[in-house]
């Protein structure tokens, strides 16, 4: 059972957290209802970055040094992003270094987001104790409980002398997320999708069909919490020195898997969206990570200028589901 | 620290390359060579095992996947077999002996050597596929652990073969059937007519023996129509294995450009599961069947 504190103002929380953590607030708004336009996954792993320096002599590695931060109100979909980026990157030691540095503050959700479905894929809107330090909800009555989950997350608040909150609250707190995850709108067809990619049931015509509509550009995979494909090259400095730099890369783009001969494995753009939604759903992806790969944010259906989000592509192959799947 | 969270013992991985020395290359086919390389340190690297790759970094061009045509002695010398083709290999074809380098390795899956032992084993090579075979053929001819042994080594023209000293040397041992799909009478020498797959039937009645074991590197083509052929003629695909080239960046399984879809609909990264791929686990959802 996690302890739970009453805390009567996030300034409170912010100013004491600021004496140990830099503090970076992804949401403009803590407690709005929509997540933010950009993931926090660039906090851990870097949009662009530099591997190593050659100078001539010898490759030098270049690891991050980030001063302890703390990612402050960070809804449920990005946290469970996070631990799944935590587990693909786990022997990533540039994603480490940033990682170690982090504290993660959570921020349930308690109202549905506009392209939101956390509740089908089991990644919110109530934060889960796993994947963050410490939790954050407003409390309808004034103020907001704060639930530590970590160590870490103890550790940090520290010092603060807040009255603990019985078991009452959460269990207030539960009814809360609860109303929150029956408000959300019939998502059936997201059921019936993911059967339907799990099973291999779509055809490579209706893959085709869709690719027709991927523009190839990377405005799903960029926004996407848990896309982590990335390119790299080498870069000259003025003073001769070369670095390796790695940058976000997209799966979607027709260059992704083309070698120097121009042998291309996936040179049709259906295979290319057929294989970005199998590595979302499939479940032989949930075997590895213990969970899909798609955690309901709803960015890829805000910012696809071919319509080809998630609601947009689980409508149009719920069919293929096996009747007995709904 | 929750289950979920990151699991501290986990041992990182190193993204930079150690430091090896340019020794001397020689030409060995059109817009080929084999490079020696000597890494700095002798004992930056584990020892390879035959069809394992490395990555070779040409500081200021990138990196991109070789595989080793032999392995790192006890200097840390070994070799490597390019062909000319992109921007990294035509980096490294402007540089000069002494010239430094970057090394990681060794990556990814080998050839089934255990496999082998009394077995019939046919090798096809097509092209450039030679060279991830050709550190196997020289272990497998030195430890002759195999029942029987032939290599096919498949060219488009005579100008493209490689690695003619070896075929010569491996020629003493084994049968080996050069094929060529375009040759003049002269050029034609002792190779025969054709591609591999043209002659395979050929090549199984001159060998006078069916193999138990068939190690296939080359196109894609060549690889997925050969595989066909032995299964249409009672082979087990689980007899058979491939070695896939794809574009790597990182060679750990991270940068997602190797991705390969096995049947199962399962992921796999092809520089971390792979480049030696059974049949079986392959087709026949990635390969495009020969029309």
């Amino acid at each position: 059972m996690m302890s739970c504190y009453l805390l009567d103002t996030l300034e409170r929380l912010h100013s004491h957290l600021a004496r140990v953590y830099q503090i970076v607030q992804p949401l403009e708004d803590v407690g709005q209802s929509a997540p933010p336009l950009v993931s926090p996954k660039g906090y851990f792993f870097a949009e662009q970055e530099n591997l190593f320096v050659f100078d001539g002599e010898c490759f030098r590695e270049t690891l991050p040094q980030p001063p302890p931060f703390v990612l402050f109100g960070v809804q449920s979909c990005d946290l469970t992003a996070i631990a799944y980026q935590d587990q693909f990157f786990a022997r990533d030691p540039y994603y480490q270094a940033r990682r170690q540095q982090a504290l993660l503050v959570g921020i349930d959700c308690v109202t549905p987001c506009e392209h939101g479905f956390c509740a089908s894929v089991d990644a919110g809107p109530g934060v889960k104790a796993g994947c963050a330090d410490l939790i954050l909800h407003a409390r309808p009555e004034g103020g907001w409980m704060l639930m530590v989950c970590s160590d870490k997350g103890g550790e940090a608040i520290r010092g603060m002398e807040l009255d603990q909150m019985d078991d009452t609250e959460l269990r207030a707190r539960d009814r809360r997320i609860d109303d929150c995850i029956a408000a959300f709108p019939d998502d059936s067809h997201l059921h019936r999708g993911i059967a339907a990619i799990s099973q291999g049931r779509v055809p490579d015509q209706q893959w085709q069909q869709l690719g027709i509509q991927c523009l190839g550009c990377s405005g799903c995979t960029t926004l996407c919490p848990t896309c982590s494909c990335y390119g790299t090259r080498d870069l000259s400095e003025d003073q001769g020195d070369i670095r390796r730099q790695r940058f976000w890369d997209s799966c979607l783009y027709e260059s992704f898997q083309r070698e120097a001969s121009q042998h291309n494995p996936s040179e049709e753009a259906g295979e290319r969206v057929r294989r970005f939604w199998t590595h979302k759903f499939g479940d032989n992806f949930a075997k590895t990570f213990g969970r899909y790969g798609c955690v309901g944010c709803g960015r890829c259906e805000q910012t696809c200028p071919g319509v080809i989000g998630v609601h947009s592509v689980m409508r149009r192959i719920a069919d293929y589901a096996p009747d007995d799947d709904v | 620290m929750p289950r979920t969270m990151m699991s501290e013992s986990a041992e990182l991985l190193s993204l930079t390359p150690s430091v090896a020395e340019l020794l001397d290359f020689v030409d060995d086919g059109e817009a080929t060579r084999r490079y020696r390389f000597r890494l700095r340190d002798p004992n930056a690297m584990a020892t390879p095992l035959p069809g394992q790759f490395f990555m070779l970094s040409v500081p200021g061009a990138g990196e991109a996947p070789f595989t080793f045509t032999t392995v790192p002695d006890r200097e840390g010398i070994f070799c490597g077999l390019v062909r000319r083709v992109g921007s990294v290999t035509s980096a490294l074809f402007e540089c000069r002996a002494g010239d430094l380098v970057g090394v990681r390795g060794p990556f990814g899956r080998g050839w089934p050597m255990e496999q082998l032992a009394g077995q019939r084993v046919l090798i096809v090579a097509g092209g450039c596929g030679l060279a991830p075979l050709a550190c196997l053929i020289d272990q497998l001819i030195a430890q002759r652990p195999y029942r029987e042994l032939a290599l096919v080594y498949g060219a488009r023209q005579r100008s493209l073969q490689m690695l003619d000293d070896s075929r010569q040397r491996w020629a003493q041992q084994v049968p080996l059937f050069d094929t060529l799909d375009t040759a003049t009478e002269a050029e034609l020498g002792g190779a025969l007519l054709g591609t591999p797959l043209e002659l395979m039937d050929d090549i199984l009645l001159r060998l006078g023996w069916v193999p138990d074991k068939v190690l296939l590197c080359g196109p894609e083509v060549m690889m997925n129509t050969l595989a066909c052929f032995f299964v249409e003629r009672g082979h087990s695909p689980r007899s058979i294995w491939l070695s896939i080239e794809r574009r790597m960046h990182c060679a750990v399984g991270l940068c997602g450009h190797c991705y390969l879809t096995q049947h199962d609909l399962s992921h796999h990264y092809v520089c971390r599961d792979g480049p030696t791929y059974r049949w079986d686990s392959l087709q026949p959802v990635h390969v495009a069947l020969p029309e």
